[in-house]
């Protein structure tokens, strides 16, 4: 199945390079060259790629009302710009934010991590290592035996959690804050546990961890 | 034209009027002293009418000795008889008499014994010695009150050695006393003239004092906007002119906000657009670079591609940090400081940077263990100062391969150190382009009221970032 990504841009130049490099990655990619009629573009899109300075309404404007209107729809802008205060009214409602001149490489790569975060690409499983994962599904399978590995709630949703955020490190107060919704309190060791829980059933050895790396100092990472 | 030209001067100053007030309590002396003998006449007619007779005393001893020559050579039953008749006439008064050989001859009491106060009238001896006589005198001279005593010798001469007549008036009906009525009325109207005087200055001064405070009040109460409100300009005095320029003062400083804000405004504009007009070719630049790579190269043709692509990218650091700089630099950024725990912050952003650091094969040593690290800082500009820092490790101390974050104890207090291995920040073209980065941190770092020091040798640099003691909010 086809992912198909609506791609707001004004600058031909940069339009047609970035789409074409878009549809060699295999996306199918809708190019406006301004903000007029995005919202009906955007229907059937699974992402938004939309620049800050357009011609008439600018970006922030036009992501807005994409917002409204497809309030799932992951936004992805693009920025010419330097002020941070600009970055910070685009994040209000954008979901990521890349400054030009990016290199198409990182557009993709942060494409694809949007769009797992947003589930848009869960029918798709994911090989880790040993493992096969089907997110949309719920299912964690065990390549070489094909035997199922069952999960509690808590050890589902820091896996998912990290899964989101495939390849990124997250830190232990990022992980408890967003699958216990509360402020994480230094020196708190319930994550610690339930990661080495997670791990005996994930790893194959678990004194040597392959799925849940732990980055010293700083956090956790799944590696695709 | 002249009379309301001198009043509008007179209400202008508040020197003119408080000499006003001084000037008329002035005046009020003198008219006090003419009103007080007026209010005394009036006060004459207050003594009641049957007193009357016995106030001027001049007269009654001109009377008193017309009657003695009268009577030179009577007989002591004519005397009798005179007396009787003048005790009818002037009934309040007590009269005797005393004949020749000293004998007291006749002693008539007053009509009404209760105007007579203790010790005013004593007995009067039935003979008359000259120690008698003295002691009498000096008796009515030493009590007091005193009665007035008119005395006059039978014949109206001492020769004549027919004894003498007395006539005694007391003490209470004599005007006298209602002439200390008179001086108790005069302290009272002076009292309440000083007291009117005193009520009017400290009226006087207490508007001036709370038309003072109505304009500190105004000084220290700022709006939204950091700017004063306007206030209504009262009198047109000198607090009044002082309300004026106040006025100005904050109409001014509004205006010339104003003008801050819009030339805040232009620049910002200005950076955006320069930061859009060279980012955009940069980005084309960038794309067909990536095409040109899918095409058929050499490897020298690809490294030559990799290079540029490279240069690009530092390219588009650089006009960040620029245009950051200049609006940094020109106070143009609004910071907003809050307490956060930047042992956290340190953590996101080394998150965010560890993929590259382990792409170029650094060794990396995080320690951020502890409890959490409240700082007063703008949590994306402090952000801003680590991306700084962490691209420099990246981009100039490659050589060192290492880098180290950690929090450590400094003199009991607890600092954020930054390590590279690299050859130092002095030292040739590794470190060029590295000084633009560390002008913002350095700026960055100032107005959070943060400090840092830079321990650069060949074998490495070493930044600590501490709290100086106004921001700590750890201490608190």
């Amino acid at each position: 199945m086809s992912v198909t990504l609506l791609y707001i841009e004004d600058d031909r130049e940069i339009g047609s390079a970035v789409s074409a490099d878009l549809r060699e990655r295999e996306y199918a990619v809708r190019w406006l060259e301004s903000g007029e009629g995005a919202v009906e573009a955007a229907a059937g899109c699974q992402l938004v790629i939309l620049d800050v300075m357009l011609p008439g309404l600018d970006g922030f404007t036009v992501g807005q009302r994409l917002k409204r209107a497809y309030p799932n729809l992951p936004v992805l802008m693009l920025s010419a710009r330097t002020s941070i205060d600009d970055k910070l009214q685009g994040l209000e409602f954008a979901d990521d934010y890349l400054t030009k001149p990016f290199h198409p490489d990182e557009l993709a790569a942060r494409i694809e991590v949007l769009l797992r975060r947003t589930g848009a690409v869960l029918s798709i499983p994911l090989k880790l290592k040993h493992l096969m994962v089907y997110e949309g599904d719920n299912r964690i399978i065990e390549a070489a035996s094909g035997k199922e590995i069952l999960l509690t709630g808590k050890q589902f949703q820091i896996f998912s959690y990290l899964l989101r955020h495939l390849g990124q490190i997250l830190t232990k107060e990022q992980i408890y804050e967003a699958v216990w919704g509360e402020s994480y309190i230094e020196g708190d060791k319930t994550l610690m546990v339930h990661i080495r829980y997670l791990r005996e059933k994930l790893e194959l050895d678990p004194a040597a961890p392959e799925i849940i790396e732990t980055v010293r100092g700083i956090g956790y990472r799944v590696r695709a | 034209m002249r009379q309301p030209g001198f009043f509008r001067k007179l209400h202008a100053s508040l020197l003119s009027r408080y000499l006003l007030i001084i000037m008329t309590a002035l005046l009020f002396i003198p008219a006090v002293l003419v009103i007080i003998p007026l209010t005394l006449n009036m006060a004459q007619e207050d003594v009641p009418k049957e007193y009357e007779k016995y106030q001027d005393i001049k007269e009654l001893e001109k009377i008193w000795h017309k009657e003695a020559a009268g009577l030179l050579g009577s007989s002591p039953e004519r005397i009798n008889n005179r007396l009787k008749a003048l005790s009818s006439a002037y009934s309040l008064a007590a009269m005797f008499w005393v004949d020749g050989e000293g004998r007291t001859r006749l002693s008539l009491e007053s009509a009404d014994p209760r105007l007579w106060q203790q010790n005013e009238r004593r007995p009067i001896p039935p003979v008359w010695t000259a120690a008698q006589a003295i002691s009498f005198m000096k008796k009515s001279m030493a009590y007091n009150p005193k009665p007035m005593n008119i005395v006059a010798f039978v014949g109206d001469r001492a020769e004549a050695g027919e004894g003498f007549m007395v006539m005694q008036i007391p003490d209470a009906i004599i005007e006298r006393h209602y002439f200390d009525g008179m001086s108790l009325r005069f302290t009272l109207v002076m009292f309440v003239l000083f007291t009117g005087f005193m009520v009017v200055s400290l009226l006087f001064f207490i508007q001036i004092r709370k038309r003072l405070l109505r304009l500190e009040t105004a000084m220290a109460f700022t709006g939204e906007d950091g700017v004063p409100q306007l206030i209504d300009p009262g009198k047109p005095d000198e607090i009044g002119r002082l309300e004026t320029a106040f006025n100005t003062m904050v109409t001014e400083l509004a205006a010339s906000r104003a003008r801050e804000a819009e030339e805040e405004g232009l620049r910002k504009r200005l950076v955006s657009d320069l930061s859009h007009d060279l980012r955009t070719p940069l980005t084309v630049i960038r794309s067909h670079l990536h095409i040109l790579g899918k095409e058929q190269l050499t490897g020298r043709g690809q490294e030559s591609l990799k290079l540029m692509d490279e240069r690009i990218e530092s390219l588009g650091v650089l006009i960040e940090n620029l245009l950051s700089y200049n609006l940094l630099s020109s106070g143009r950024m609004t910071l907003k400081p809050e307490r956060k725990d930047v042992l956290r912050l340190l953590r996101e952003s080394a998150a965010a940077w560890y993929p590259l650091w382990e792409k170029e094969g650094f060794q990396i040593e995080i320690d951020l263990e502890g409890e959490p690290l409240h700082w007063n800082v703008d949590e994306s500009w402090f952000r801003r100062i680590l991306d700084n820092l962490f691209q420099n490790i990246v981009r100039h101390a490659r050589s060192g391969l290492y880098v180290g974050v950690a929090v450590e104890d400094r003199e009991g207090e607890r600092v954020i150190v930054i390590r590279d291995h690299g050859q130092g920040l002095g030292s040739g073209s590794e470190s060029k382009g590295a000084g633009l980065g560390l002008s913002i941190v350095d700026l960055l770092l100032k107005r959070m009221e943060l400090g840092w020091k830079v321990d650069s040798t060949k074998q490495g640099t070493t930044i600590v970032i501490l709290s100086l003691p106004h921001g700590n909010l750890n201490k608190i």
